[in-house]
Protein backbone atom coordinates (compact mmCIF):
# COMPACT_ATOMS: atom_id res chain seq x y z
CA UNK A 1 0.00 0.00 0.00
CA UNK A 2 3.05 2.15 0.90
CA UNK A 3 4.35 1.79 -2.68
CA UNK A 4 1.03 3.17 -4.34
CA UNK A 5 0.97 6.75 -5.41
CA UNK A 6 -1.30 9.10 -3.40
CA UNK A 7 -4.97 9.29 -5.04
CA UNK A 8 -5.33 12.48 -7.62
CA UNK A 9 -8.69 14.34 -6.32
CA UNK A 10 -10.50 13.50 -8.90
CA UNK A 11 -9.80 9.69 -7.64
CA UNK A 12 -10.56 10.86 -4.16
CA UNK A 13 -14.05 12.87 -4.98
CA UNK A 14 -14.70 9.49 -7.07
CA UNK A 15 -14.09 7.23 -3.68
CA UNK A 16 -16.16 9.38 -1.65
CA UNK A 17 -19.40 9.47 -4.05
CA UNK A 18 -18.62 5.65 -4.39
CA UNK A 19 -19.05 4.89 -0.54
CA UNK A 20 -21.74 7.28 -0.18
CA UNK A 21 -23.92 5.22 -2.82
CA UNK A 22 -23.01 2.47 -0.73
CA UNK A 23 -24.40 4.00 2.24
CA UNK A 24 -27.51 5.13 1.06
CA UNK A 25 -28.68 1.86 -0.28
CA UNK A 26 -32.15 1.51 0.39
CA UNK A 27 -33.76 -0.27 3.13
CA UNK A 28 -35.42 -3.20 0.39
CA UNK A 29 -32.23 -3.90 -1.01
CA UNK A 30 -30.15 -4.03 2.19
CA UNK A 31 -33.21 -6.65 3.45
CA UNK A 32 -32.76 -8.72 0.53
CA UNK A 33 -28.67 -8.77 0.65
CA UNK A 34 -28.99 -9.98 4.45
CA UNK A 35 -31.51 -12.48 3.09
CA UNK A 36 -29.30 -13.65 0.41
CA UNK A 37 -26.21 -13.30 3.12
CA UNK A 38 -28.29 -15.93 5.18
CA UNK A 39 -29.34 -17.96 2.28
CA UNK A 40 -25.47 -18.56 1.50
CA UNK A 41 -24.92 -19.50 5.12
CA UNK A 42 -27.20 -21.95 5.59
CA UNK A 43 -26.31 -23.62 2.33
CA UNK A 44 -23.07 -23.80 3.88
CA UNK A 45 -23.88 -25.61 6.89
CA UNK A 46 -25.96 -27.81 4.63
CA UNK A 47 -23.39 -29.03 2.20
CA UNK A 48 -20.83 -29.51 5.02
CA UNK A 49 -21.77 -32.29 7.42
CA UNK A 50 -20.32 -32.18 11.03
CA UNK A 51 -18.67 -35.95 10.54
CA UNK A 52 -16.26 -33.96 7.13
CA UNK A 53 -15.30 -31.37 9.31
CA UNK A 54 -11.32 -32.16 9.46
CA UNK A 55 -11.31 -31.05 12.81
CA UNK A 56 -13.57 -34.22 13.89
CA UNK A 57 -11.99 -36.51 11.29
CA UNK A 58 -8.04 -35.51 12.46
CA UNK A 59 -8.11 -37.60 15.45
CA UNK A 60 -9.61 -40.77 14.06
CA UNK A 61 -7.62 -40.21 11.23
CA UNK A 62 -4.44 -40.56 13.37
CA UNK A 63 -5.35 -43.62 15.33
CA UNK A 64 -6.14 -45.53 11.98
CA UNK A 65 -2.40 -44.42 10.80
CA UNK A 66 -1.38 -45.61 13.91
CA UNK A 67 -2.80 -48.97 13.63
CA UNK A 68 -1.43 -49.36 10.07
CA UNK A 69 2.00 -48.79 10.81
CA UNK A 70 1.42 -50.84 14.11
CA UNK A 71 0.12 -53.87 11.55
CA UNK A 72 2.50 -53.47 8.95
CA UNK A 73 5.39 -53.26 11.61
CA UNK A 74 4.23 -56.42 13.30
CA UNK A 75 3.04 -58.52 10.56
CA UNK A 76 6.20 -57.18 8.17
CA UNK A 77 8.94 -59.40 8.94
CA UNK A 78 7.15 -62.21 8.82
CA UNK A 79 5.45 -61.39 4.99
CA UNK A 80 7.00 -62.88 2.45
CA UNK A 81 6.74 -61.56 -1.32
CA UNK A 82 5.33 -64.24 -3.66
CA UNK A 83 8.69 -65.54 -5.27
CA UNK A 84 9.41 -67.32 -1.79
CA UNK A 85 6.32 -69.27 -0.99
CA UNK A 86 8.00 -71.12 -4.31
CA UNK A 87 11.17 -71.53 -1.71
CA UNK A 88 9.13 -72.53 1.15
CA UNK A 89 7.00 -75.44 -1.15
CA UNK A 90 10.43 -76.50 -2.05
CA UNK A 91 11.88 -76.99 2.02
CA UNK A 92 8.74 -78.99 2.11
CA UNK A 93 9.14 -81.13 -1.06
CA UNK A 94 12.71 -81.88 0.79
CA UNK A 95 11.18 -82.27 4.17
CA UNK A 96 8.65 -85.40 2.65
CA UNK A 97 11.18 -86.44 0.18
CA UNK A 98 14.37 -88.71 1.59
CA UNK A 99 16.34 -88.59 -2.22
CA UNK A 100 15.44 -85.15 -2.44
CA UNK A 101 16.82 -84.33 1.09
CA UNK A 102 20.15 -86.68 -0.29
CA UNK A 103 20.73 -85.15 -3.67
CA UNK A 104 20.66 -81.77 -1.93
CA UNK A 105 23.54 -82.48 0.34
CA UNK A 106 25.46 -83.78 -2.86
CA UNK A 107 28.38 -81.17 -3.12
CA UNK A 108 28.43 -81.69 -6.92
CA UNK A 109 24.97 -80.42 -7.05
CA UNK A 110 25.41 -78.89 -10.46
CA UNK A 111 26.59 -82.16 -12.10
CA UNK A 112 23.42 -83.90 -11.33
CA UNK A 113 20.97 -81.17 -11.99
CA UNK A 114 23.24 -81.21 -16.00
CA UNK A 115 22.99 -84.68 -15.88
CA UNK A 116 19.18 -84.61 -15.33
CA UNK A 117 18.45 -82.40 -18.09
CA UNK A 118 20.45 -84.33 -20.63
CA UNK A 119 18.77 -87.16 -19.73
CA UNK A 120 15.15 -85.65 -20.73
CA UNK A 121 16.02 -84.13 -23.81
CA UNK A 122 17.83 -87.51 -24.75
CA UNK A 123 15.97 -90.39 -23.54
CA UNK A 124 17.08 -92.81 -25.49
CA UNK A 125 21.06 -92.09 -24.16
CA UNK A 126 22.60 -91.76 -27.75
CA UNK B 1 -43.87 4.46 23.60
CA UNK B 2 -40.94 2.65 25.17
CA UNK B 3 -39.18 -0.64 23.05
CA UNK B 4 -37.36 -2.90 25.77
CA UNK B 5 -34.22 -4.76 23.31
CA UNK B 6 -34.05 -7.48 24.92
CA UNK B 7 -37.50 -8.49 24.54
CA UNK B 8 -36.83 -7.15 20.80
CA UNK B 9 -33.60 -9.27 20.77
CA UNK B 10 -35.95 -12.32 21.42
CA UNK B 11 -38.72 -11.50 19.33
CA UNK B 12 -36.27 -11.01 16.11
CA UNK B 13 -34.50 -14.58 17.58
CA UNK B 14 -37.66 -16.36 17.66
CA UNK B 15 -38.55 -15.10 13.99
CA UNK B 16 -35.53 -16.33 12.67
CA UNK B 17 -35.63 -19.70 14.52
CA UNK B 18 -39.08 -20.40 12.95
CA UNK B 19 -38.15 -19.51 9.60
CA UNK B 20 -36.04 -22.62 8.68
CA UNK B 21 -32.97 -20.33 6.79
CA UNK B 22 -33.27 -18.05 9.93
CA UNK B 23 -32.77 -21.42 11.64
CA UNK B 24 -30.81 -22.72 10.21
CA UNK B 25 -28.58 -18.97 10.15
CA UNK B 26 -28.90 -19.28 13.86
CA UNK B 27 -27.43 -22.31 14.03
CA UNK B 28 -24.85 -21.46 11.55
CA UNK B 29 -23.57 -18.92 13.76
CA UNK B 30 -23.66 -20.54 16.34
CA UNK B 31 -20.07 -21.74 14.98
CA UNK B 32 -17.05 -19.23 14.83
CA UNK B 33 -16.47 -19.61 11.28
CA UNK B 34 -19.62 -18.93 10.01
CA UNK B 35 -19.56 -16.32 12.18
CA UNK B 36 -16.19 -15.18 10.61
CA UNK B 37 -17.79 -15.56 7.11
CA UNK B 38 -21.21 -14.05 8.19
CA UNK B 39 -19.07 -10.87 9.07
CA UNK B 40 -17.20 -10.94 5.58
CA UNK B 41 -20.25 -11.10 4.02
CA UNK B 42 -22.18 -8.46 5.90
CA UNK B 43 -19.08 -6.20 5.16
CA UNK B 44 -18.51 -6.28 1.44
CA UNK B 45 -22.63 -6.92 0.12
CA UNK B 46 -23.68 -3.55 0.00
CA UNK B 47 -20.35 -2.70 -2.18
CA UNK B 48 -20.58 -5.91 -4.44
CA UNK B 49 -24.24 -5.03 -4.52
CA UNK B 50 -23.30 -1.44 -6.69
CA UNK B 51 -20.28 -3.14 -8.39
CA UNK B 52 -22.98 -5.23 -10.05
CA UNK B 53 -25.75 -3.02 -10.38
CA UNK B 54 -23.14 -0.73 -12.17
CA UNK B 55 -22.62 -3.33 -14.71
CA UNK B 56 -26.00 -4.53 -15.47
CA UNK B 57 -28.10 -1.81 -14.66
CA UNK B 58 -30.21 -4.17 -12.76
CA UNK B 59 -31.68 -4.05 -9.88
CA UNK B 60 -32.74 -7.81 -9.37
CA UNK B 61 -29.83 -9.17 -12.37
CA UNK B 62 -27.35 -7.20 -9.64
CA UNK B 63 -29.53 -8.86 -6.92
CA UNK B 64 -28.94 -12.23 -8.41
CA UNK B 65 -25.12 -12.21 -9.33
CA UNK B 66 -24.92 -11.03 -5.46
CA UNK B 67 -26.58 -14.04 -4.27
CA UNK B 68 -24.98 -16.19 -6.39
CA UNK B 69 -21.29 -15.08 -5.44
CA UNK B 70 -22.30 -15.74 -1.64
CA UNK B 71 -22.95 -18.89 -2.23
CA UNK B 72 -20.62 -20.45 -3.90
CA UNK B 73 -18.04 -18.69 -2.20
CA UNK B 74 -20.03 -20.27 0.89
CA UNK B 75 -20.20 -23.51 -0.40
CA UNK B 76 -16.84 -24.03 -1.88
CA UNK B 77 -14.42 -21.53 -0.31
CA UNK B 78 -15.53 -20.81 3.17
CA UNK B 79 -12.84 -23.57 4.41
CA UNK B 80 -10.14 -21.43 2.93
CA UNK B 81 -8.40 -18.84 5.01
CA UNK B 82 -10.00 -15.90 5.60
CA UNK B 83 -7.63 -13.57 4.21
CA UNK B 84 -8.26 -15.61 0.50
CA UNK B 85 -11.76 -14.48 0.68
CA UNK B 86 -11.86 -11.20 -0.50
CA UNK B 87 -10.41 -11.57 -3.88
CA UNK B 88 -12.19 -14.58 -4.45
CA UNK B 89 -15.91 -13.33 -3.76
CA UNK B 90 -14.74 -10.44 -5.87
CA UNK B 91 -13.37 -13.34 -8.54
CA UNK B 92 -16.73 -15.11 -8.10
CA UNK B 93 -19.01 -11.95 -8.73
CA UNK B 94 -17.24 -10.46 -11.87
CA UNK B 95 -17.75 -13.92 -13.41
CA UNK B 96 -20.97 -14.10 -12.43
CA UNK B 97 -21.52 -10.46 -13.73
CA UNK B 98 -20.31 -11.78 -17.45
CA UNK B 99 -22.69 -14.52 -17.70
CA UNK B 100 -25.40 -12.43 -16.82
CA UNK B 101 -24.19 -10.13 -19.32
CA UNK B 102 -24.01 -12.72 -21.94
CA UNK B 103 -27.27 -14.13 -21.43
CA UNK B 104 -28.59 -11.24 -21.75
CA UNK B 105 -26.83 -10.43 -25.19
CA UNK B 106 -28.06 -13.54 -26.06
CA UNK B 107 -31.20 -13.08 -25.21
CA UNK B 108 -31.68 -10.01 -27.03
CA UNK B 109 -30.53 -11.55 -30.49
CA UNK B 110 -33.03 -14.20 -30.16
CA UNK B 111 -35.72 -11.41 -29.26
CA UNK B 112 -34.71 -10.11 -31.95
CA UNK B 113 -35.70 -12.27 -34.69
CA UNK B 114 -38.60 -13.00 -33.40
CA UNK B 115 -41.72 -11.49 -35.51
CA UNK B 116 -43.77 -10.06 -32.28
CA UNK B 117 -40.46 -8.28 -31.01
CA UNK B 118 -40.39 -5.72 -34.33
CA UNK B 119 -43.22 -3.65 -33.20
CA UNK B 120 -41.68 -3.58 -29.56
CA UNK B 121 -38.31 -2.27 -31.43
CA UNK B 122 -40.03 1.16 -32.46
CA UNK B 123 -40.85 1.84 -28.81
CA UNK B 124 -37.82 0.66 -26.81
CA UNK B 125 -35.25 -1.21 -28.55
CA UNK B 126 -32.40 -1.04 -26.03
CA UNK B 127 -33.14 -3.38 -23.10
CA UNK B 128 -30.15 -1.48 -21.32
CA UNK B 129 -31.60 1.70 -22.01
CA UNK B 130 -35.57 0.43 -20.54
CA UNK B 131 -33.35 -1.07 -17.20
CA UNK B 132 -34.45 1.11 -13.84
CA UNK B 133 -31.83 3.93 -13.20
CA UNK B 134 -29.31 2.76 -10.54
CA UNK B 135 -30.31 5.82 -8.90
CA UNK B 136 -28.93 5.46 -5.37
CA UNK B 137 -32.28 6.78 -3.91
CA UNK B 138 -33.58 10.85 -2.79
CA UNK B 139 -31.12 10.89 0.07
CA UNK B 140 -28.00 10.26 -1.76
CA UNK B 141 -29.34 12.37 -4.59
CA UNK B 142 -30.10 15.08 -2.20
CA UNK B 143 -26.55 15.05 -0.77
CA UNK B 144 -24.13 13.95 -3.89
CA UNK B 145 -26.55 15.71 -6.17
CA UNK B 146 -26.80 14.38 -9.60
CA UNK B 147 -22.81 13.73 -10.25
CA UNK B 148 -23.35 10.17 -7.91
CA UNK B 149 -25.18 9.10 -9.92
CA UNK B 150 -23.19 10.53 -13.32
CA UNK B 151 -20.11 8.68 -12.13
CA UNK B 152 -21.95 5.53 -11.82
CA UNK B 153 -23.79 5.71 -14.77
CA UNK B 154 -20.29 6.65 -16.52
CA UNK B 155 -18.18 3.77 -14.80
CA UNK B 156 -21.27 1.32 -15.86
CA UNK B 157 -20.44 2.21 -19.56
CA UNK B 158 -16.16 1.62 -19.07
CA UNK B 159 -14.82 -1.84 -20.52
CA UNK B 160 -15.36 -4.51 -18.25
CA UNK B 161 -11.74 -4.74 -17.10
CA UNK B 162 -11.28 -1.11 -16.31
CA UNK B 163 -14.79 -0.97 -14.83
CA UNK B 164 -13.49 -4.11 -12.49
CA UNK B 165 -10.35 -2.37 -11.40
CA UNK B 166 -11.55 1.45 -10.80
CA UNK B 167 -14.28 -0.71 -8.57
CA UNK B 168 -12.19 -2.73 -6.69
CA UNK B 169 -9.78 0.33 -5.98
CA UNK B 170 -11.83 2.74 -5.23
CA UNK B 171 -14.98 1.14 -3.87
CA UNK B 172 -13.66 -2.13 -2.21
CA UNK B 173 -10.35 -0.09 -1.38
CA UNK B 174 -8.06 -2.80 -2.80
CA UNK B 175 -4.53 -2.44 -3.51
CA UNK B 176 -2.93 -3.50 -6.73
CA UNK B 177 -1.34 -6.38 -5.45
CA UNK B 178 -5.16 -7.60 -4.13
CA UNK B 179 -7.23 -6.05 -7.11
CA UNK B 180 -4.67 -8.18 -9.39
CA UNK B 181 -5.19 -11.52 -7.52
CA UNK B 182 -9.18 -10.47 -7.53
CA UNK B 183 -8.97 -9.95 -11.56
CA UNK B 184 -6.81 -13.11 -12.10
CA UNK B 185 -4.21 -11.53 -14.23
CA UNK B 186 -0.55 -9.17 -13.32
CA UNK B 187 -0.30 -6.36 -11.42
CA UNK B 188 0.76 -4.42 -14.49
CA UNK B 189 -2.46 -5.38 -16.00
CA UNK B 190 -4.07 -3.87 -13.59
CA UNK B 191 -2.06 -0.42 -12.96
CA UNK B 192 -3.10 -0.38 -17.17
CA UNK B 193 -7.11 -1.00 -17.09
CA UNK B 194 -7.19 1.38 -14.00
CA UNK B 195 -5.38 4.38 -15.61
CA UNK B 196 -7.49 3.70 -18.50
CA UNK B 197 -10.23 4.05 -16.64
CA UNK B 198 -9.31 7.43 -14.64
CA UNK B 199 -8.35 8.55 -18.06
CA UNK B 200 -11.91 7.90 -19.49
CA UNK B 201 -13.78 8.88 -16.42
CA UNK B 202 -11.72 12.28 -16.26
CA UNK B 203 -12.57 13.08 -19.99
CA UNK B 204 -16.60 12.40 -19.49
CA UNK B 205 -16.72 13.97 -15.56
CA UNK B 206 -13.62 16.06 -14.77
CA UNK B 207 -15.68 19.29 -14.55
CA UNK B 208 -18.01 18.02 -12.61
CA UNK B 209 -15.82 16.35 -10.08
CA UNK B 210 -13.57 19.22 -9.10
Amino acid sequence: MSNEPEPSPFERRARELLRESVDHLDAATRSRLTQARHAALAARSRTQPKWLDLRVLAPGGAVAAVALVAVLLWGGPSHHPANDSGGEMDDLELLTDSDGYELSQEPDLDFIEWAAAMGETDPVGA
Amino acid sequence: MHHCPAAASATLLAVLAASPQGGAFLSATADPAAQTLNGFLAEVERKAFRMAQMALRHDDDALDAVQDAMLQLARRYANRPAAEWRPLFYRILENRIRDLQRRRTVRGRIMAFMPWSRDAEETDSDPVERAPDPAPGPVAQVEGSQIGVALQQAVGLLPARQREAFLLRNLEGLDVAETARAMGCSEGSVKTHYSRAVQNLREQLGEYMT
